[in-house]
C-alpha cells in the first residue's frame, strides 16, 4: 500500500521545524551561496538567498529537500493583509516526470510508491530536472547528481514516519498510508467549507496520476505557487515524435525529389519548391 | 517566486554543440545514402564526401555529452544497467532511446567511413576489404540513415518532452525543424567539404539548391510556427542575446539569406552563381544551424 503525506496548509504555522529535521535526518549541508554583483549594489551579493520574507529557502534545491512556503500577502500601509503558509516537498507523482524521464534506471519508485533518486546509479544528465512538472528535482554541484526529497525512504522501510511529519507540531503534514489519509483530507475539507472557507481545496487528488504527497490548501495552488494544470510531460510523447517523424519523411522526399537522376536536363529552372 | 520548473542548466557548449554536430553528421549521412541509392552513380561524389564527414563529425560528440554529465565516468549507465550490466533502455525517455541510436547510428556511419575507404583503393588490407565486399554497403546506408534521422530529431523530441515552458509550448515542433535544420546543415558541411577534397560540385549544385530552397521553406515555416505556439513564452527570444542568436542568426543568416541567394541564383538570365558567394552561403547556413541550436536549448532554461 502507497504511503504518503497530507499536508494541510491551514493548520501551518511556518515554524519550519520539517526543515530542519530534513536537513538532519538526510545530512544536508547547508545551501551554498550563489554570489553575484548586482550592478544596483555593486557588491556581490548571495542571490539564492532571499532577505525579503519569512521564506529562507525560496526554492526547492539539492540541499532544502523540503521548503516552507510564505505567501505573505499585504499592501503597502500593512493594513489587513494575510499569511499563507505552506510545506512544500516532492510529491510523489503517481505518474513521474522524472522517473519517466531518467535514462538511466536511477529514478525508481519502492514498494511503498515513493519515488528515490538512487545516488550510486545517477550519471548527473539533469534531464529529470525540467522533466517534473513542480520543480522539484535538483543538481547538486557537490554530488554530480540529481537530488531530492525520498520520502525518507530508510525510515518509511523501517516502520518510521518521515522526519518532516514527525517533527510538525500542529499535525500539518501527517503521514500514513494514502488512502488513509484522503479520508482525513476529506473530513478536514467539509469541515473547512462549513467553517465558511469556500476556496478551500484539495490538491493532488488527479494531478500527475495522483500525488502521494498532496495538499489541503485555503486558495488556488496557484496562490501557493503550485501549478494549476501540473502536465506530466511524457504525455505529449508519442505525438511528438510522430510529428517529428513527418518531418523527417518531408527532408527525406525533399533529398529524393532533389538528388534524383532526371531524364530532361534543363529542367531545373522550373524545380520543385517554386 | 521562483520558477514552477527547474531550468536543467545544460550549458551551451556541451549540449547546444552537441545538437549541432549530431544533426550536421545525420544529415550529411542520410543525403549521402539517398544520392547513394537514387544518384545512380551518377552523385557518387557527393555519397564518399557525406559517409566521409559523417564519422568524423559524430566522434566530436561523446566528449560533448559525457562533459555535461555530473558524473562522467558513469556514462555506461546510459546503455547499460548499473546494477545487473544487462543493456538498458528507458522507453518513454528520449534521452534514453536516443543514446541507444546514437551508438547504432555510429556503427553505421563507421562501417560508411571505412567502406570509403575500401572502395577508393586507400585501404586494400585482405581479409578486411574481402569482408567489406561481402556487406552491400547500400544495407548499413538504409539502418543508418533511419538512425540517423533519430539522431537529429529526437534532439528536439527531448526539449520538447519537458515541463520548461518554452520546450512544453512549442511541442511538437522543434523536432522537426530539428531534423529539417538537420538536412540542410547536412547539405552545406558536403558541399564545403567537396570544394575541400577539390570535387567539383558543378553538376551537384543544382541538386543541393534544390534540396536546400525545399528545406528552408519547411525551416521558416517550422521557425514561425514555434515562435506563434510559444506566445509569451517566447519573450526570451524577442530580447538580449538569444534574440540576437535566433533571429540575425539563425533565421535571416542561416536560412533566409541563403534562400533568396539561392532563389536569384537561379533567375533566368540571371547566372550570376559565384563560387564565392556559394561558399559563404554554405558557411552561414551552418552557422545559423548552430545559433538555432543554441538560442533554443538556452532561451529554454533562463
Amino acid at each position: 500500500m502507497p504511503k504518503g503525506m497530507f499536508v494541510d496548509a491551514t493548520i501551518c504555522i511556518g515554524c519550519k521545524a520539517c526543515q530542519v529535521a530534513c536537513k538532519q535526518w538526510n545530512v544536508l549541508p547547508g545551501e551554498p551561496a550563489d554570489f553575484r554583483t548586482d550592478p544596483a549594489e555593486k557588491i556581490p551579493v548571495a542571490v539564492n538567498f532571499t532577505g525579503d520574507s519569512y521564506d529562507n529557502t525560496a526554492d526547492l534545491t539539492a540541499t532544502n529537500w523540503r521548503r516552507v512556503r510564505f505567501i505573505e500577502q499585504f499592501p503597502e500601509n500593512r493594513a489587513g493583509g494575510r499569511w499563507l503558509i505552506s510545506s512544500d516537498s516532492c510529491k510523489h507523482c503517481n505518474d513521474a516526470g522524472c522517473l519517466n524521464a531518467c535514462p538511466t534506471g536511477a529514478i525508481v519508485r519502492t514498494d511503498l510508491g515513493n519515488v528515490v533518486v538512487r545516488q550510486d546509479v545517477c550519471i548527473g544528465c539533469k534531464y529529470c530536472l525540467p522533466s517534473c512538472p513542480f520543480g522539484v528535482v535538483a543538481f547538486s554541484h557537490q554530488e554530480g547528481t540529481a537530488r531530492k526529497c525520498t520520502l525518507c525512504d530508510e525510515r518509511i522501510h523501517n516502520g518510521l514516519g518521515t522526519a518532516c511529519a514527525k517533527a510538525c507540531p500542529t499535525g500539518s503534514i501527517a503521514y500514513g498510508e494514502v488512502a488513509e489519509l484522503k479520508k482525513k483530507a476529506d473530513a478536514r475539507l467539509a469541515r473547512l467549507k462549513s467553517l465558511g472557507h469556500g476556496k478551500a481545496n484539495i490538491y493532488g487528488y488527479k494531478e500527475a496520476g495522483g500525488l502521494n504527497v498532496f495538499y489541503l490548501f485555503d486558495d488556488a495552488p496557484s496562490v501557493y505557487g503550485q501549478p494549476e494544470k501540473p502536465e506530466v510531460p511524457q504525455g505529449r510523447l508519442v505525438v511528438s515524435s510522430a510529428v517529428t517523424v513527418a518531418g523527417a519523411v518531408a527532408v527525406g522526399v525533399a533529398a529524393l525529389v532533389a538528388f534524383r537522376e532526371r531524364g530532361q536536363p534543363g529542367s531545373e529552372e522550373e524545380g520543385v519548391g517554386k | 517566486m521562483s520558477p514552477v520548473t527547474h531550468a536543467p542548466g545544460w550549458e551551451w557548449f556541451y549540449i547546444g554543440l552537441y545538437f549541432f554536430f549530431g544533426g550536421v553528421s545525420a544529415g550529411a549521412y542520410f543525403i549521402g545514402s539517398l544520392a547513394e541509392y537514387f544518384g545512380g552513380g551518377r552523385h557518387r561524389g557527393v555519397s564518399r564526401t557525406a559517409f566521409f564527414i559523417a564519422f568524423p563529425t559524430l566522434l566530436v560528440t561523446p566528449p560533448l555529452l559525457i562533459g555535461d554529465l555530473g558524473r562522467p565516468l558513469r556514462f555506461w549507465h546510459l546503455l547499460f544497467d548499473a546494477r545487473s550490466g544487462f543493456p538498458y533502455v528507458n522507453l518513454s525517455s528520449p534521452m534514453s532511446v536516443g543514446s541507444w541510436a546514437l551508438v547504432l547510428y555510429g556503427a553505421m556511419a563507421f562501417l560508411s567511413f571505412m567502406d570509403n575507404f575500401v572502395a577508393e583503393g586507400k585501404l586494400d588490407f585482405a581479409p578486411f576489404a574481402g569482408v567489406y565486399s561481402r556487406i552491400p554497403r547500400k544495407v548499413y546506408a538504409a539502418v543508418g540513415s533511419v538512425a540517423g534521422f533519430f539522431v537529429a530529431g529526437y534532439t528536439g523530441v527531448l526539449l520538447n518532452v519537458t515541463a520548461r515552458p518554452l520546450w512544453a509550448h512549442t511541442d511538437p515542433l522543434v523536432g522537426a525543424l530539428f531534423v529539417a535544420s538537420a538536412g540542410s546543415t547536412g547539405a552545406a558541411a558536403i558541399y564545403l567539404a567537396m570544394k575541400w577534397r577539390r570535387i567539383h560540385p558543378g553538376p551537384e549544385l543544382e541538386a543541393f539548391e534544390r534540396f536546400d530552397r525545399i528545406v528552408k521553406i519547411l525551416e521558416i515555416a517550422l521557425a514561425i510556427a514555434i515562435v506563434i505556439a510559444a506566445g509569451k513564452y517566447a519573450a526570451a527570444l524577442y530580447r538580449g542575446l538569444y534574440a540576437v542568436m535566433f533571429w540575425v542568426g539563425a533565421i535571416l543568416l542561416g536560412t533566409l539569406v541563403p534562400l533568396v541567394s539561392n532563389w536569384y541564383g537561379h533567375r533566368p538570365g540571371l547566372h550570376v552563381r559565384s563560387e564565392p558567394a556559394a561558399d559563404m552561403m554554405a558557411f552561414l547556413v551552418l552557422l545559423g544551424g548552430l545559433l538555432l541550436r543554441i538560442s533554443l536549448v538556452q532561451a529554454g532554461q533562463l
